[in-house]
């Protein structure tokens, strides 16, 4: 037994935020438990109230530097939803190009720069180059290509949102400025290139993916509910219905977006600041329910545009349907980045999308309502209430991160059963716990409006006290 | 030259723009940074001895304060890299009210034993540490960040932006006759005339320019995330009257009912008069 040995190895690296690992250990020294938890808080549900309607978009958008664009197309829908304000056609393709160079945006980040580096390096390589920095200086190419696919996406952004981050031209109503042709043609151009970039990151994710795969499958295989938007049955990211499905893949609930949170509800537990989120007809945790990539797949049994339909059928049929092994996170998230790419490469072959009708009058009214867009991460959900002052009353957000909480943990559980028994940790135990939280790609300053300390990963006895710190 | 790149409690936009400058971030990264330390995309553990160091992020728990020391103490030279960094940024609105307060009452009972400690207000970093550069902004504009950065890296003062955004701005100031504010989705703005003139509350009057103006020109108002300029910072003016001076004389509208529209929402001024900003430490150092 280690005894009141520590060990200190932070922080844990490669992910959006930070975030803290406590592994609680019975008395002959097995895991009892396991939680992966959140340090911080900044308190945006708090200081927000009292705030007009028409400042929450932007200010909201600061929850999460990252996914700003997926926080702003959520806050104005549901101010819309209140307000019963029915956008434009033009309006609403442009917010859904915004969302796609989101999802290009994030999902190119985090396999470029978070985790290809997993797959690139084998995992005896010095620890001080297993980065994308490294990948950068060995392969100057692939530096390029992920530069340039995440510019196509900035440059969706800096076009029609008019800042790269944290965007403001989406207001409730539509947009305030229309795309113009010259614009819609540069973008075009740019968008052919970024579908090419694409597939050759498709290739070298599925051939590093394959290479590994015996390994990967043994990180987690969790069979939960899964939750993502919908629409006919096809991938969708800002319309649409969600759908929640049974670990056997058949169909549990199909709701509207103004309900979810008569279906998601939230838990808190003392020892963090982020709050959980699960399904409330079954409750924590039986109600554990993933989003995000991997969701997306199993939700939906195709996609509209041709590549990303035949990589979804590909999968599919690799890993059936549902997919449940954790590491599967990292090949959807190539498949998010091809529908993405097509999607915003079709958006703009439409020439109608330079309309200039991208705004409505909208006319405030007091009440409550809610707005759900697929972010990268998965599902998201704005719910305000705001008082005939046009002043917001009362805030929720659930955070694709809460939702996947319960999973992540499940996760990280079984890692510690594996690498600790009777009170002696086995190497390698931080490398899987790293590898399975990564996959998630969980945002936790989103997760409680914070980013805090790095993640830590802490062994406590059955009494409470401090064991170990990996 | 060896970068450490670190985050306090942000929401990591201002990293996120560093990176937005695509080619220019290659570039900067190939001839002049070995970034050593970066949680976000580096391996490394401990924070090392280097020659710089790019903070994102202010104070909100003393963890971050401890994290803060403990990088000011292994660097030459300190960047504050966005508005939270600079001068506490949005997370200053928690300083309204106590955010530990309102947690306790209504959100959870926490077990503060596992979490670090929350300090009573969000400040910016230089309340803890000496700041060489500040680079405000939320976030700070991808070119901005890169040109000061590449100024540093050669030993160079950074050129510093000293004026205000209206400098920036190609829009025409006008005086109109208003009889009253309006909130930007109100009424569609008129795209050469200055935002103000029409009736919006726009800040750009206060705020530093350097970012090119890009809300105005989309015909969005300012809301200042460049912070003040060096006037408004050294001379102690006040920052409502001056505000309520520049509106009235551009709509016509009287100072006292332009005060009292500003009065009635205290979250315009953000970035202005909820941090906790030590202006006497950040002379000459804001970019």
């Amino acid at each position: 037994m280690s005894g009141q040995k520590e060990i200190t190895i932070s922080p844990t690296t490669r992910i959006e935020g930070h975030g803290k690992v406590t592994i609680i250990l019975d008395d002959a020294g097995n895991v009892s438990d396991a939680y992966f938890y959140a340090t911080e808080i900044r308190g945006f549900d708090y200081f927000l109230r009292g705030m007009e309607a028409d400042r929450l978009p932007f200010i909201i958008s600061r929850i999460c530097g990252v996914c700003s664009t997926a926080h702003i197309l959520a806050s104005v829908k549901t101010i819309e939803s209140i307000y019963g304000t029915e956008i434009t056609e033009t309006a609403r393709k442009l917010r859904e190009l915004l969302l796609m160079g989101q999802t290009i945006s994030n999902q190119s980040l985090v396999f470029f720069f978070l985790t290809l580096p997993d797959f690139w390096f084998s995992s005896e390589e010095d620890p001080s180059k297993r980065n994308a920095f490294q990948i950068m200086r060995e392969n100057p190419e692939t530096g390029k290509k992920a530069i340039t696919l995440r510019s196509f996406a900035t440059k969706i952004l800096d076009v029609i949102g008019k800042r790269e981050v944290h965007i403001v031209s989406v207001i409730p109503g539509g947009l305030i400025n229309p795309l113009k042709e010259r614009e819609r043609e540069e973008l075009l151009k740019a968008a052919e290139n970024a579908c090419a970039i694409t597939r050759e990151a498709v290739a070298l994710g599925k051939e590093l993916f394959e290479k590994n795969w015996a390994d990967f499958r043994k990180a987690g295989d969790y069979r939960t509910y899964y939750m993502a938007l919908t629409k006919d049955d096809a991938l969708e990211f800002y319309d649409g219905k969600i759908r929640v499905i049974k670990p056997d893949g058949d169909t549990f609930s199909e709701f509207s977006p103004q309900d979810y949170m008569e279906h998601v509800e939230e838990r808190h537990y003392e020892w963090t600041y982020a709050k959980f989120a699960c399904l409330k007809a079954l409750g924590c945790p039986e109600g554990t329910v993933q989003v995000g990539p991997t969701a997306r797949m199993n939700v939906n049994k195709r996609a509209t545009t041709e590549l990303a339909n035949k990589e979804l059928t590909e999968f599919k049929r690799k890993f059936g349907s549902p997919a449940y092994a954790t590491l599967l996170f990292d090949y959807a998230r190539l498949i998010d980045l091809t529908y993405a790419c097509e999607r915003a490469r079709e958006l703009l072959e439409d020439a109608s999308i330079t309309k200039t009708d991208t705004r409505v009058r909208v006319k405030p009214k007091e009440g409550r309502g809610v707005g759900v867009v697929e972010a990268p991460r998965g599902t998201l959900a704005h719910d305000y209430v705001l008082a005939r002052s046009g002043r917001l009353k009362h805030m929720r957000l659930i955070i694709p991160t809460q939702v996947n909480s319960s999973a992540i943990n499940l996760n990280v559980k079984d890692a510690a059963m594996e690498f600790i028994k009777h009170g002696e940790v086995k190497p390698g135990l931080l490398n899987r716990i790293e590898m399975v939280v990564r996959a998630y790609d969980p945002c936790i300053k989103c997760a409680t409006r914070r980013v805090g300390e790095s993640l830590q990963v802490e062994i406590r006895n059955s009494r409470g006290e401090l064991l170990k710190v990996l | 030259m060896k970068v450490n790149i670190v985050s306090l409690t942000c929401c990591a936009g201002c990293v996120s723009s560093f990176l937005n400058a695509g080619d220019a971030f290659l570039e900067i990264l190939s001839q002049d940074f070995d970034i050593v330390y970066s949680p976000t995309f580096v391996d490394l553990k401990e924070v090392p001895e280097v020659d710089l160091a790019i903070v994102e992020g202010g104070v909100r728990t003393e963890a971050d304060e401890k994290l803060i020391r403990e990088v000011r103490a292994k660097c030459k030279t300190l960047v504050a890299l966005g508005i939270c960094a600079t001068h506490g940024g949005i997370t200053s609105l928690g300083n309204i009210t106590s955010v530990k307060r309102l947690m306790e009452k209504e959100h959870f009972i926490l077990d503060s034993s596992n979490l670090p400690e929350l300090e009573d207000l969000m400040y910016p970093i230089c309340n803890f540490v000496d700041v060489d550069y500040y680079i405000p902004g939320c976030p700070p504009m991808p070119l901005l960040i890169v040109h000061s950065l590449k100024s540093i890296v050669s030993g160079k003062q950074p050129l510093r932006h000293q004026s205000v955004v209206c400098t920036e701005c190609h829009r025409k100031i006008i005086v109109a006759k208003l009889d009253r504010l309006y909130g930007i989705y109100e009424k569609e703005a008129d795209p050469n005339l200055c935002l103000v003139s029409q009736g919006f509350v726009c800040l750009g009057s206060l705020t530093r320019e350097g970012c090119g103006a890009p809300c105005p020109r989309a015909n969005f108002t300012c809301f200042g995330c460049r912070g003040p300029t060096d006037s408004l910072l050294y001379r102690s003016r006040d920052l409502y009257t001056f505000l309520v001076k520049v509106i009235s004389r551009r709509t016509s509208i009287p100072e006292d009912d332009v005060r009292k529209e500003l009065y009635r929402n205290p979250f315009i001024f953000h970035t202005f008069i909820f941090s906790k900003f030590e202006r006497s430490k950040a002379r000459e150092r804001v970019i």
